[in-house]
């Protein structure tokens, strides 16, 4: 690599930072981030109040870890991941056009690319803290009995890894969905409810078209599942090894192509 | 002296709607006003300019390098572009210091050109406050501290007074004069004549897409002289006031908006107009509240020099 090139790459990697230093808080204290963290919050309401019913009760009728694996695979992987990320995803572009805010940050000396990826890093960030903080909340309630157990935490720190790994491809695709989309919500939800949550059911080779696939295939199984085991059905797991590479290979992949359309494409902002 | 902005047959149309149609001109230090009325060219012109759109026939070079796609020229380069839009949730300090970070520059030079900036545009004592609760003039204040907050040598300026009450606009004006002082190039745009002739007599005239003419204010101002001028005036007794203008030859018309308490008032002299109007209030102790020149005012100009 020449010397110009690291100076490009460094010069690039200083503008994400600044992007993401000047988005992070901004994105933070957004209305819709408020509505967000209600939302992701919803599994610690959910476990407490499955919690203390089951202290009021005297007997409990599933285990807390039994709960915690089927709202992975019911609340976060299913809904959770595929909102936060559509609705981040899509606005790291749509909302300097919308918020007609865009040559603010088009007349500055860094590369368009930096402006995506510094805003896909603070929004991808804010949105991991969210589903983390959700989960190890739920989590500690729903095991709040068995917290000596160190066997479970492994289960804790698997779902979170592939949660956080779901929602950093999930919002590279958005992202770059977002970049030239005008209609990028509706195609989401189109995507999201609609072919992910299909072609994941589907036997065979097909079911590898869904990033839901490799996400699933990396979930920890417990006898738990059982509850939900219609969400597993059929599903022929990738290895683990291979299905981290091919969500990186995926995130890479959108985030380039995301970068290349926002710098050549023309956004016009209506007056 | 060397032109820093050159542009070369530059065309743009959206769809079938021509934005700016075969400009080709060369931008000189100092202050150069882009005139003309809403819808004339006059944004499109800058957007290209300043690379945030791409020409389909035509080329731009500021200082030698090509715009588009080309951010290192940005370091040099300070925009306030024409949207009233904003980070509602960030306050003026917060906006203008994430801003300046996008510089690469420290800390200790980030917080000593954001206070420079927005102690020019007297917003310091509001600039923890959120953007939202800011006033019109206010923002505009801030588009303009953003511009200018990296000290650039190339400003360009889309409708900078706009919204500003006649203090604020005075005071930028004198900024703008200043940075000419300093040898800066500066692109400003407006729809006001008088807003244009208070800081430059370098103007380019923009109708319709096309330059229509260029050179010193005089030359337009002769073009224009002739051509009746409408002032609209919102005071308070206006009867009172007109029975004083009718007694100058320069007033042609005078119109009562009684709902508005105003008056619209035609002249074909705009000088002695204005030189005697302030004598008026002040003698007959009139208080005013507006004292406006319609855009219609310039689009009838236009007109009339097409006409010609």
């Amino acid at each position: 690599m020449t010397q110009s090139n690291v100076g490009k790459l460094k010069h690039l990697w200083n503008s994400v930072w600044d992007v993401f230093y000047f988005f992070f808080p901004l994105v933070r204290r957004a209305r819709k981030s408020k509505v967000f963290y209600f939302i992701s919050f919803l599994p610690v309401i959910l476990a407490g109040i499955f919690k203390f019913s089951q202290i009021f009760t005297g007997h409990p009728r599933f285990e807390g870890i039994y709960i915690f694996s089927n709202m992975i695979m019911g609340f976060y992987l299913q809904f959770l991941i595929l909102i936060l990320a559509l609705f981040y995803g899509t606005s790291v572009c749509s909302e300097e056009l919308e918020g007609k805010t865009l040559t603010y940050l088009t007349t500055r000396p860094v590369p368009k690319s930096a402006i995506i990826l510094g805003k896909y890093a603070a929004y991808t960030t804010l949105i991991a803290l969210m589903v983390v903080f959700g989960l190890v909340f739920a989590f500690l309630i729903l095991n709040v009995d068995d917290l000596l157990n160190f066997s479970l935490y492994k289960i804790l720190f698997r779902s979170m890894a592939v949660l956080v790994l779901g929602l950093i491809c999930y919002t590279a695709f958005f992202t770059m969905i977002g970049t030239f989309l005008k209609r990028s919500i509706m195609f989401g939800l189109i995507f999201s409810f609609g072919w992910e949550n299909v072609i994941q059911y589907f036997p065979g080779s097909t079911q590898r078209f869904a990033i839901a696939h490799y996400l699933k295939s990396l979930l920890p199984t417990t006898q738990a599942s059982e509850g939900f085991a219609f969400l597993l059905f059929r599903l022929e797991p990738t290895p683990p090894t291979l299905a981290v590479l091919i969500l990186f290979l995926i995130t890479a992949v959108f985030l380039t192509l995301a970068c290349v359309i926002f710098s050549w494409q023309e956004y016009i902002l209506q007056d | 002296m060397k032109p820093v902005i050159e542009v070369q047959n530059l065309s743009r149309w959206y769809g079938n709607v021509l934005g700016l149609s075969d400009v080709t001109l060369q931008i000189e230090p100092g202050i150069t006003g882009l005139l003309g009325p809403n819808g004339a060219g006059k944004s499109t012109f800058l957007r290209l300019i300043t690379g945030q759109i791409k020409p389909n026939i035509g080329s731009v070079w500021i200082s030698g390098q090509k715009v588009r796609n080309n951010y290192t020229l940005f370091q040099d380069l300070g925009v306030c572009p024409e949207q009233d839009s904003f980070y509602d949730e960030l306050s003026g300090w917060q906006f203008l210091t994430g801003l300046l970070r996008l510089y690469h520059l420290s800390k200790s030079e980030i917080l000593a050109k954001a206070s420079k900036a927005l102690d020019i545009v007297e917003l310091t004592p509001d600039k923890d406050r959120v953007i939202r609760s800011y006033s019109r003039g206010m923002r505009q204040r801030l588009k303009v501290a953003q511009a200018i907050a990296h000290e650039p040598e190339i400003l360009i300026l889309d409708e900078p007074l706009n919204g500003l009450d006649p203090l604020s606009r005075r005071k930028i004006i004198r900024l703008i004069k200043s940075y000419k002082e300093e040898g800066k190039t500066i692109v400003v745009s407006s729809h006001v004549l008088p807003e244009i002739e208070a800081m430059t007599k370098r103007i380019i005239l923009i109708h319709q897409g096309k330059i229509f003419a260029q050179g010193d204010i005089h030359y337009i101002r002769d073009l224009i002289e002739s051509h009746p001028h409408i002032i609209s005036i919102k005071c308070s007794r206006p009867r009172e006031l007109v029975s004083k203008f009718i007694q100058h030859d320069f007033i042609l018309k005078v119109n009562f908006i009684p709902d508005d308490d105003s008056l619209l008032v035609e002249t074909n002299n705009r000088d002695k107009f204005f030189g005697l109007l302030p004598s008026l209030f002040v003698e007959n102790n009139i208080e005013v509240f507006e004292v406006t020149s319609p855009d219609d005012n310039l689009q009838a100009v236009f007109d009339y020099l097409i006409g010609q």
